[in-house]
């Protein structure tokens, strides 16, 4: 919503048509003769060198997995080979147009792609800075093997270097471009404006185009390609990433030099088969991906047909879009036609076509005809092509040998050196700016702005003089302590940037953010269209680039709809890349009640069960400031969740109330907000306030004094204070407003039982929701954990209560009957 | 009214009790608390309590029945009432119409509520009990034979153990081994000893005379059966099962030297003669022997026997110090105080170390700590004439002396033969800590050391 563009009913009511422009189809049809003068000679040879890299490369690694040998060396590959062969051409056309900092993102399917961008990428450094990335990464590892290859130019080590770092990486040696850790479907070489590659089909759609408002963002040069199939088309996630990229705020609403589309192609690598699925004819109805970009901007995204299987037209389209993107009349979509020879994997037996029609197209074998034509045009001879063909199956043969050498590229012994790969699994960085040479954009000193104003006026401690609560409307909330460490951050990092559904003339939907639109530029503060996996994927893409992302959710329940974003990208990318890649996104996940099944769930559980996600739960201003604080200095991906049902409360806990200068508390320290003897209530989020209660009841009619833990973060998690307080008290409840089956708590349970046995009086119980629906808000007291069915359960389980009236059936026997019916 | 007195049921698994003891006969007038009669199971024996006040009116099983539990054994009730309609033995005959079901209830009521407010004590090893009050009882030695629980399902918590603790309801550290439960304390603050578990036997005996029937005339030198038996009582179980587990848990066995004692007794006799002056006229031929056990037991080769074997027989515990455990007996029952540091000590200061400990042993005012701890023992059974025996060795220790007492030797010398005074010292170890041969040397050490202590006692 923008209260700047006017909905009028006359225009949108107002009878007229949509019309569109013609959608070119391999209007290029040029050879190396015609192109003669265009290209110097070397450039002509070197795509011949290229694909016949790309070729080669993909016949060993077919060779191994189906005959398990290649030229004579015999070696057994058992992870996945998703091959290109066939895909040379477009690859090399698309990168010999990219400059470095241009970032390629792709598919499972990307050797061609990520070599072709590495050698373009290595034709265009000059050789100290070739050496000083070379040597530099990875603390030389690479380097030291490819350095003792022969070589006569540094471009030619070069090629070395990439030739084995791409192998051993697939092979999942430690001298691999991550160490081993991504494999075949994730190489990639960010110093060479190589970017993850993503085992997801479409899981690039999104990434790509975060990376591109980086680069937008950032003021950063060049342009990113999503390098995506022609069936990733069929993905939501894609769809989501092409209609974000083409919001029409970024040239309606964003100011100034920001205006202007995203440099960003959409590369459609129409290899004809998604898997096995025939894209045109049977599983999409577009007839020909170019068709897509007229979806989406009334510039049809400039889409165009282009012959794949022709370097020579890849690279005229790429002259010709590359000018678009850096006009700022982006994002651009390529149908780049080609056609995969080799199987979907070499456990493909092309059950799905005809042996004709594979026939058909190696008849027309790029490579073959680009030789015929080089020859042709008189550019190089037989010999010299001969001579070409020989350089690359040596450079292919010996880099085979060295990466598949046990002892020059060994694999990580994660037996011996379980840290190697546990340490990866975060970054525990402490960042004040990913960008420190620039001044963030800001709208006005941050005293002057609004909100920072009306919090001035408010009471930054919960109670008065007298210990009465202070009014909601002069007490400082849980969404100011969230305000704070936010606009803090905003006005320290230039390239925080920060979007999501409604969060900004809305102030998002819970108000955390109102005033920061005041404060913000558009750039760094916009309102995302209603796509989750886009928000989620981009802001991924966005750190992968180099930035600081700040997005959310605005329930919890809508997790769902981000599941690969989350769970798969957001959470893995950091120990795939073996920590090259930083991933400094804080996700706010807001946990709602009141409004039913699909608006009121706490999943927590999903996100702890996800290695590689920190999570935070925090139930008081004070915690909520500093936890916020803390995840936004952070440089690892954390899902903060935060309980619609606590917006509004005061800090009761922190003596003297929630400071107004800045603070950070570190994640993993639980915080106990009563000091008790008897028992131990865990409790998660917004149910604190609730175990408070029965504590107090707990106090009043029992003469027990409850010691009450809030948990704070999840993961990690704080163990010793809550075994501490175990050991003191002999017992544990574990409140969550989560449903009990699978939950955090229940976790946490078990692992208190393992960890603290022999202190225990009671085995912990969980005090959680019903493995129901969430019930409409009239009925939510039978739903969520009621203070009542804390005392139940210590009564049934832990300690009977003298007098106490149970609400609920505890019994042993109710419990087999619900688990027997699945509930 | 008339009231049966059922017999209870100590815990789920427990199908019938046996009747030890009545302390009621019909006729007699009972009180509330009075107790009515002794029973027992196979792992413990219990005492039931009149809860009502009146008169026995009927007694229905014998001492040495075994009554299965919730059966009628007796009726409490004003003289004259009718007891009849209660007697379980009478079953075979028709039930009086309707009475029975309402007759019933309150005794199925009673039992409900003696398990809700748990008077009876839960059986051991039958408990639930949680992990915390399981540790808390081993810690601090309480007697879970007593405790009540109150805990969710009957289960046994902290706070049970803890009021054990705070009525001093302890079993000493002694006594634990082979505690099953059912004994009152006589022992420090009331905690049940070694000695209580000895004293059982006897409030048993009764039982096994009344079975002694007095035997009929019999006609001599005819083949003839007359053999009877006996059920052991609750403590004899106690004590075999203490003395097979220390059998059976180690493997134990005995070697046996002797020595010439006559430079102990000549010391010995100058000690008493001359002594007084120094204050070591009391030092007695158990000191000299402890002081130069102690010697010897500190030798770096002889570790194995002054340590425990722990850990199901997985980890050795070496002691750098010897703790010497010291025999006592005293009207409660043996006692075994530890000399700490015994091989530092003087011969002085072990003799007066060990006369204090065996006074506050007699006492009965030692302190608990001074009966733990000990790396080895000496048992002393020679004032009684014993000329050999088998010690059985104290887990987790791994080995135990026995001082014999000394008796005339002889020997041969230059081809006469002499008469010497001489002393039968038995080791009994466990040959899992060590082999034969290394307890064998340690007896020749102590041998020759015993033969050469003036020699110990001017090195120190």
């Amino acid at each position: 919503m923008s209260k700047q563009l006017y909905v009028d009913p006359n225009v949108v009511r107002a009878p007229g048509k949509i019309t569109f422009t013609d959608i070119p189809v391999n209007t290029y049809q040029k050879k190396v003769k015609d192109e003669l003068g265009n290209f110097t000679p070397e450039e002509f040879k070197n795509i011949y060198r290229d694909m016949l890299v790309l070729r080669e490369f993909e016949t060993m690694i077919q060779l191994i997995k189906t005959t398990s040998e290649y030229c004579g060396v015999p070696y057994t590959h058992p992870g996945p080979a998703h091959l290109g062969i066939g895909q040379e051409a477009n690859a090399v056309g698309e990168a010999f147009c990219l400059d470095v900092e241009d970032m390629i993102f792709g598919s499972h399917r990307s050797h061609c792609d990520i070599l072709a961008k590495g050698l373009s990428a290595i034709e265009k450094l000059d050789d100290d800075k070739l050496l000083d990335i070379m040597k530099n990464f990875l603390d030389g590892k690479t380097y030291a093997v490819a350095e003792k290859e022969p070589h006569e130019t540094v471009k030619d080590l070069a090629i070395n270097f990439l030739l084995y770092g791409a192998m051993a990486e697939i092979f999942a040696r430690e001298t691999g471009f991550n160490r081993g850790l991504g494999g075949s479907m994730h190489t990639f070489f960010t110093p060479f404006g190589i970017y993850p590659n993503n085992a997801i089909v479409g899981g690039s759609g999104t990434i790509a185009m975060g990376a591109a408002l980086y680069k937008k963002i950032n003021r950063k040069p060049g342009i990113v390609v999503a390098n995506l199939g022609d069936g990733s088309l069929g993905r939501g996630p894609v769809l989501e990433a092409l209609n974000m990229a083409c919001m029409g705020q970024i040239n309606e609403l964003w100011s100034d030099d920001m205006k202007g589309g995203l440099p960003l192609m959409f590369n459609i690598i129409n290899n004809q088969y998604g898997m096995g699925g025939q894209t045109v004819g049977e599983t999409m109805g577009y007839d020909a991906p170019a068709r897509m970009g007229a979806g989406f901007t009334p510039t049809q995204m400039h889409a165009e047909r282009v012959d794949g299987w022709n370097p020579l037209a890849v690279i005229d389209a790429y002259r010709r879009k590359k000018k678009l993107l850096a006009e700022g009349k982006g994002p651009c979509l390529l149908d780049v036609v080609t056609y995969r020879m080799s199987g979907h994997s070499p456990s493909d037996s092309s059950s799905y076509r005809t042996k004709e029609e594979i026939e058909a197209w190696w008849e027309q074998d790029p490579i073959v005809e680009y030789r015929k034509q080089l020859i042709e045009a008189g550019v190089a001879t037989e010999e010299e092509c001969d001579g070409i063909v020989k350089y690359v199956k040596d450079a292919i043969l010996r880099n085979f040998k060295l990466s598949i050498d046990e002892e020059i590229s060994p694999r990580m012994n994660l037996e011996k050196n379980p840290d190697e790969l546990a340490d990866m699994m975060f970054t525990n960085g402490h960042v004040e700016s990913f960008a420190p040479d620039a001044k963030p954009d800001v709208n006005m000193p941050m005293e002057e702005c609004p909100r920072v104003q009306a919090i001035a006026k408010k009471e930054r401690w919960g109670f008065d003089k007298d210990g009465k609560p202070v009014s909601k409307n002069k007490v400082f909330q849980l969404r100011d302590g969230l305000f704070e460490a936010i606009i803090d951050r905003f006005y320290k990092d230039a390239s925080l940037a920060s979007w999501g559904e409604d969060v900004r003339d809305w102030g998002g939907a819970f108000a955390v953010y109102r005033g920061l639109t005041e404060a913000l530029p558009y750039h760094r503060l916009f309102n995302s269209p209603i796509s989750e996996s886009a928000i989620v994927g981009g802001a991924v893409g966005y750190a992968m680039a180099g930035g600081r992302a700040l997005v959310e959710l605005m329930y919890c329940d809508f997790l769902a709809c981000a599941g690969d974003e989350v769970f798969n990208q957001m959470a893995k990318w950091q120990a795939m890349s073996a920590d090259i890649i930083k991933m400094p996104v804080v996700l706010r996940v807001s946990v709602g009640s009141k409004y039913g099944a699909q608006h009121s769930q706490d999943w927590s559980a999903l996100v702890t069960h996800i290695p590689g996600l920190k999570a935070a739960f925090p139930a008081t201003p004070y915690d909520a400031k500093g936890l916020m604080a803390s995840a936004l200095a952070g440089t690892d991906p954390v899902v903060f969740f935060e309980s619609q049902r606590i917006y509004d409360v005061g800090e009761q806990f922190h003596e003297g109330g929630v400071p107004a200068e800045y603070y950070e508390i570190p994640f993993g320290k639980a915080d106990i907000k009563r000091a008790g003897k008897d028992i131990t209530i865990l409790s998660f989020g917004a149910v604190l306030y609730r175990a408070l209660k029965a504590a107090d009841e707990l106090k009043a009619k029992y003469g027990m004094e409850a010691e009450v833990i809030d948990a704070r973060t999840l993961v990690p998690f704080d163990y010793e204070t809550v075994l501490e307080s175990v050991k003191k008290t002999g017992r544990l409840v574990i409140v969550t407003d989560a449903c009990e089956r699978g939950s955090f708590a229940s976790e946490v349970a078990r692992q208190i039982t393992e960890m603290g046995f022999d202190y225990l009086d009671a085995a912990p119980t969980v005090v959680a929701s019903r493995n129901w629906i969430t019930p409409a808000h009239e009925l939510e007291e039978s739903f969520f954990p009621q203070p009542s069915w804390i005392l139940d359960a210590i009564d049934a389980k832990i300690v009977p209560l003298k007098g106490h009236a149970r609400v609920t059936n505890q019994t042993l026997n109710e419990k087999l009957r619900n688990e027997r019916r699945g509930v | 009214m008339a009231t049966p007195i059922i017999m209870p049921r100590q815990g789920n698994t427990v199908e019938s009790c046996i009747i030890t003891k009545w302390n009621k006969k019909v006729g007699d007038p009972v009180a509330v608390g009075d107790i009515l009669f002794a029973y027992e199971t196979d792992k413990a024996s219990f005492e039931e309590e009149a809860k009502e006040a009146g008169t026995v009116l009927q007694i229905f099983f014998a001492e040495g029945d075994d009554v299965p539990c919730l059966t009628n054994v007796m009726v409490i009730g004003n003289p004259g009432e009718s007891f009849a309609e209660f007697d379980p033995n009478a079953g075979s005959a028709a039930p009086a119409e309707a009475a029975p079901a309402a007759e019933t209830a309150p005794a199925g009521e009673a039992k409900a509520e003696a398990e809700e407010t748990a008077e009876a004590p839960v059986i051991l090893g039958e408990m639930k009990i949680s992990p915390r009050a399981r540790n808390l009882a081993e810690k601090s030695g309480a007697d879970l034979s007593k405790v009540v629980p109150t805990g969710p399902d009957g289960r046994v918590i902290a706070r049970d153990v803890q009021k054990l603790i705070d009525s001093g309801l302890l079993v000493t550290a002694a006594a634990r081994a082979g505690y099953q439960g059912g004994v009152e304390g006589t022992g420090l603050g009331g905690r049940v000893s070694l000695r209580d578990l000895e004293k059982k036997p006897e409030a048993a005996e009764a039982p096994a005379a009344a079975a002694a029937a007095p035997a009929a005339p019999v006609e001599l030198g005819v083949p003839v059966d007359d053999s009877y038996t006996e059920p052991m009582s609750n403590m004899r179980k106690v004590i075999a099962k203490a003395m097979m587990a220390s059998l059976s848990s180690m493997a134990q066995l005995t070697h046996n030297i002797s020595y010439d004692a006559t430079e102990v007794q000549n010391a010995r006799k100058l000690f008493k003669e001359k002594g007084e002056k120094f204050g070591m006229e009391r030092i007695s031929i158990n000191d000299i022997i402890m002081y130069v056990v102690a010697r010897t037991l500190a030798m770096p080769e002889h570790k194995a026997l002054n340590a425990n074997l722990i850990d199901d027989g997985k980890t050795m515990k070496y002691f750098r110090g010897v703790h010497l455990g010291m025999a006592v007996d005293t009207d409660r029952g043996l006692m075994v105080p530890t000399i700490f540091n015994a091989d530092k000590m003087t011969l002085k200061e072990l003799s007066a170390t060990a006369k204090r400990l065996a006074k506050e042993c007699k006492e009965g005012n030692i302190n608990p700590d001074y009966l733990r701890g000990a790396s080895f023992t000496v048992s002393n059974i020679g004032s009684l004439g014993i000329e050999s025996f088998t010690p059985v060795v104290n887990p987790p220790q791994t080995g135990i002396l026995g001082v014999c007492a000394i008796t005339d030797g002889v020997r041969v010398e230059n081809g006469e033969i002499k008469v010497y005074p001489k002393m039968t010292l038995s080791l009994s170890y466990d040959h899992r800590a060590l082999d034969g041969t290394p307890a064998s040397k340690f007896l020749v050490d102590l041998k020759n050391n015993l033969e050469a202590f003036t020699l110990m006692l001017a090195r120190g």
